[in-house]
C-alpha cells in the first residue's frame, strides 16, 4: 500500500486516497512528507459497506485535482468489495489494489504504474528517469543528480517516474534510465542505470547511440575525473588501514551498488548481501546474495560474518550500534536530514564512499 | 478487562487501538509482543517505535514479532501462522507475550485467545486491541496498562512513593514531562516509585501495586486510574499539571492525597513562575494566532491561560505561534513552549 501511495503521490495532479484505517493512513502520510486523504473507515463500514464512506471521501475531493486515486489496504481489499463499482461515474479514477498482505512495496509501485497506464510518445524527446520514488530518501538527491548530467549532455529529461505531472505519463518518452531498478517503470526502452561509475558509463554511452546530439563526452570527462577522486580516496585509506569487511543489507539494487562500489574502489571483503526485496536472478559479483525477510535473519547473519562495516538502515544499525555503519535505506532515524543526497550518478558514489570512508575512520582505534 | 469502545463511540481520526498498545507493551524490555496480522501492521509500527527509541537516545529494537498474515492466511485463517508465530516467540525465553490482534486478523474471525490459551511455560496475555475495529490508540494504551496492570498483586500496608501511569511514550518530550513531575514531587519530599508503563522490566511491574499514589498522564487513563484503585486501592491524581495554575492545582491535590503540606512546595513553584514571567516579558502584548497541525487535546483553555498570563492577545490575524498537541506539563513546559514562541514573534 505504501509503494502504491508513494507511486501515485509522485504526480502533481493526482489525489491519492488511503481507502482503510486510520492507523494504515498515518505511515505513509508521515512517511512521504505529501498530502494524502484517508477514508479512515470505522467498524460500521467493515459490517455494512464502505460505499458511501468512500464516495463522501471522494466527493469532498472534487475540484481538487485532475484525478483521484484509490489505494486499498488490508481490511477493504479482504471484504471484496469492487471499488470500481462503488464509485461508478467516477471517471479517471485510478485504483490500486495493494493490501499490505499481498506483497513488498515494490509490488505496491508496480501496481500503482500498471494502475496509472502510462504511454509512450514515439515524437516526445528526451529521456525518461525512473526509479523514483517518494518513499526513497534519496529519490530527490537522485532525480537533482541524473538531470544534471543529462543537462550537461544536451539531452531532455523526459518523464520521471514517477515525480512529474500526471499527464506527462501518458506521454513518455521512448527511452527510459533508472536510478533505482527495484522500482522500474517499464516504461519505453531501457538503456540502463545510474548506480556507480561503471554503470553510469554504460548507460551514457548508449545515450550517446541514440542521441546523435547529445555531448557525451562532457559526461564522461566528469565520470573520469570523478572516479579518480573515489581511487584516490580509496588508496589513501588502504595505505593505513585494511579493507573493510562489510555486510550490506537493503533493496537489491542498492546493495548491489554498494557491494560493487566497495568492491571497487576499497577492495572490501563483502562478507554477507542480505535484501529486502527479491535479488536478480543473476546479480553477478563475487558474492552471494540472498533475501532476508526479517531482522532476526538480519541480526543472525551479522553475528555469523562479524563485519567491521555495516551497510542499511538505523534497523540494522540499532543490532551493531558499536560497528560503522552507513546508511542507504530506510528508516534513517535518530539523525537530521535536510539536504537531498544522492545515490544515483556521480554524486551519488562520491556521496557513498565518503560516507564509507569516515564511518569507517571514525571507527578505527 | 476490555475498555474498547462500543462501535458508534469511535472517531475516525484517533489512531489505531495497536499502535496505542504497543506503546506500552514494547517498554516490557525483556517480553516479546506478538502482533497477529500482515507484516505492514508490524513495519509500520515498529518504524515509529524504533525511531521514537533513537529520539530519545536509546538504541532499541522494539521486541516485536508478526505473524506475516499473507494472502493464504486470510483466505483460509491465521490462527496456524499465530500457533507457529507464539512457538517461535517462546523459544526465546521471554518474560511474557502480549498478543495483539489487527483489523484483519478480526475481519477474518481468527480465535486468537484459543491459540493463545493453549501454550503454557510463558504467561501469554491477549490484550484486546484488532486496530479500528477495537477502538482508537487511547483504547489500546488503556487496554495495554490494565493488562499488564492485572499482571501485578496489591500490596497491602504499602509505604511506597508515587507511580506515574500512562505516560505518553511516543511523545517527543516524554522524558523531559516526565523529569518535571519528578521535579514537582520532590518539592513535596516524593519520588516516583514505577513509570508503569516506561522502560521496565516485567518483574518491575509486579511493584506497581506498592506506591501510595497513581499520577495519571491525563484523564483518557481514568479507566485505568479506577482500575487500579479498585485492585490496589491507591488513589490516583487524574493528569499531569497543565499550565501555570495547573501546576499549582497539581501540588496542592498531591499533597492532600498523600497528606503533605503542599504550602513550601507552592510557595516555591510561585517563585518560579515570577521569574518566568520576568524572563519572558519582551513578549507581552503582541498579537498572536494558535498554529497547530492537530486539533489540540483539551487544552485550548490553558493555553490561553498562559497567553494570558504574558499579556499577549489571541486574535486570527496574530502572528501563528505554535500549540503542542498536547498542553505543556509545569513551568518548564511553558518555558519550553515560550521560547518556540518568541521566535515565531520575533521572526
Amino acid at each position: 500500500m505504501t509503494g502504491a501511495a508513494a507511486c501515485l503521490a509522485g504526480f502533481e495532479g493526482i489525489s491519492v486516497v488511503i481507502h482503510g484505517s486510520s492507523g494504515c493512513y498515518y505511515y505513509p502520510a508521515t512517511l512521504l512528507h505529501t498530502p494524502l486523504y484517508g477514508t479512515f473507515i470505522l467498524e460500521n463500514e467493515v459490517i455494512f459497506g464502505s460505499r458511501d464512506r468512500l464516495r463522501e471521501v471522494i466527493d469532498s475531493l472534487s475540484g481538487k485535482s485532475d484525478q483521484i486515486a484509490v489505494v486499498t489496504t488490508c481490511v477493504p481489499s479482504a471484504l471484496g468489495e469492487d471499488i470500481r463499482e462503488l464509485v461508478s461515474g467516477g471517471s479517471g479514477l485510478i485504483v490500486v489494489d495493494s493490501p499490505g498482505f499481498a506483497g513488498e512495496m515494490e509490488e505496491g509501485h508496480r501496481a500503482a504504474i500498471a494502475a496509472l497506464g502510462p504511454r509512450v510518445n514515439p515524437e516526445q524527446p528526451g529521456v525518461n528517469i525512473d526509479g523514483i520514488s517518494l518513499a526513497d530518501p534519496f529519490h530527490e538527491g537522485n532525480f537533482q543528480e541524473v538531470s544534471r548530467l543529462l543537462h550537461r549532455t544536451g539531452i531532455p529529461v523526459g518523464t520521471v517516474f514517477c515525480r512529474d505531472h500526471a499527464e506527462k505519463a501518458k506521454a513518455a518518452s521512448p527511452f527510459t534510465i533508472g536510478t533505482n531498478e527495484d522500482l522500474g517503470s517499464g516504461v519505453g526502452k531501457y538503456l540502463g542505470g545510474t548506480l556507480g561509475i561503471p554503470a553510469l558509463r554504460t548507460t551514457f554511452g548508449r545515450l550517446s547511440e541514440i542521441f546523435d546530439h547529445a555531448d557525451v563526452d562532457t559526461a564522461f570527462k566528469e565520470l573520469d575525473r570523478q572516479e579518480e577522486r573515489l581511487i584516490h580516496a580509496g588508496d589513501k585509506f588502504l595505505r593505513r588501514y585494511e579493507p573493510p569487511r562489510v555486510a550490506v543489507f537493503a533493496g537489491a539494487a542498492y546493495a548491489l551498488f554498494a557491494a560493487e562500489t566497495l568492491k571497487r574502489y576499497l577492495d572490501a571483503e563483502i562478507v554477507v548481501v542480505g535484501t529486502r526485496n527479491d535479488p536478480p536472478e543473476k546479480p553477478g559479483g563475487q558474492y552471494r546474495v540472498e533475501k532476508l525477510s526479517g531482522l532476526e535473519e538480519v541480526s543472525r547473519r551479522i553475528a555469523e560474518s562479524d563485519p567491521d562495516l555495516v551497510i542499511g538502515s538505523s534497523f540494522e544499525h540499532s543490532l551493531c550500534p558499536d560497528r560503522a555503519f552507513a546508511g542507504i535505506i530506510p528508516p534513517f532515524r535518530g539523525q537530521v536530514r535536510l539536504a537531498h543526497y544522492p545515490l544515483a550518478g556521480t554524486g551519488g558514489s562520491l556521496f557513498f564512499v565518503e560516507s564509507v570512508l569516515n564511518a569507517c575512520m571514525d571507527r578505527v582505534p | 478487562m476490555s475498555l474498547n469502545h462500543l462501535p458508534a463511540s469511535s472517531y475516525r481520526t484517533e489512531g489505531c487501538t495497536l499502535t496505542g498498545a504497543l506503546s506500552v507493551t514494547t517498554q516490557i524490555r525483556d517480553a516479546i509482543t506478538v502482533v497477529h496480522g500482515p507484516s505492514g501492521c508490524t513495519h509500520h509500527n515498529f518504524s515509529l517505535l524504533h525511531a521514537t527509541s533513537l529520539d530519545h537516545d536509546r538504541v532499541a529494537i522494539p521486541p516485536i514479532i508478526s505473524s506475516g498474515l499473507s494472502e493464504t492466511e486470510v483466505v483460509f485463517g491465521g490462527e496456524g501462522a499465530l500457533d507457529r508465530t507464539l512457538d517461535r516467540a517462546i523459544s526465546r525465553e521471554p518474560a511474557a507475550i502480549f498478543v495483539l490482534s489487527t483489523c484483519i486478523a478480526e475481519t477474518i474471525g481468527d480465535d486468537v485467545a484459543a491459540v493463545c490459551n493453549a501454550k503454557v511455560g510463558v504467561p501469554v496475555i491477549v490484550i484486546p486491541t484488532a486496530g479500528f475495529l477495537g477502538g482508537s490508540f487511547q483504547t489500546g494504551v488503556n487496554n495495554a496498562l490494565v493488562a499488564l496492570a492485572g499482571m501485578a498483586e496489591p500490596s497491602p500496608g504499602r509505604k511506597g512513593q508515587v507511580n506515574i501511569i500512562g505516560e505518553k511514550n511516543l511523545e517527543y518530550e516524554v522524558d523531559e514531562n516526565f523529569a518535571e513531575v519528578t521535579r514537582l514531587l520532590s518539592l513535596l519530599d516524593l519520588s516516583v516509585s514505577t513509570r508503569f508503563v516506561h522502560n521496565l522490566t516485567a518483574e518491575e511491574i509486579r511493584s506497581v501495586g506498592a506506591a501510595r499514589l497513581n499520577v495519571l498522564r491525563d484523564p483518557s487513563l481514568i479507566p485505568v486510574g479506577e482500575y487500579c484503585k479498585e485492585r490496589f486501592d491507591i488513589p490516583y491524581i487524574s493528569g499531569f499539571p497543565v499550565g501555570l495554575s495547573g501546576t499549582i492545582t497539581f501540588l496542592e491535590s498531591v499533597g492532600a492525597a498523600c497528606a503533605i503540606d503542599p504550602r513550601p512546595a507552592i510557595e516555591a513553584e510561585h517563585s518560579f513562575e515570577q521569574e518566568t514571567l520576568g524572563d519572558f516579558a519582551d513578549i507581552a502584548g503582541h498579537e498572536i494566532s494558535f498554529s497547530s497541525l492537530f486539533p489540540v487535546q483539551d487544552g485550548e483553555r490553558a493555553v490561553r491561560d498562559i497567553a494570558r498570563a504574558f499579556r499577549l492577545d489571541v486574535i486570527p490575524s496574530g502572528t501563528p505561534v505554535p500549540v503542542p498537541v498536547t498542553p505543556p506539563v509545569g513551568i518548564t513546559g511553558v518555558r519550553r513552549m515560550l521560547h518556540r514562541w518568541r521566535r515565531a514573534i520575533h521572526a
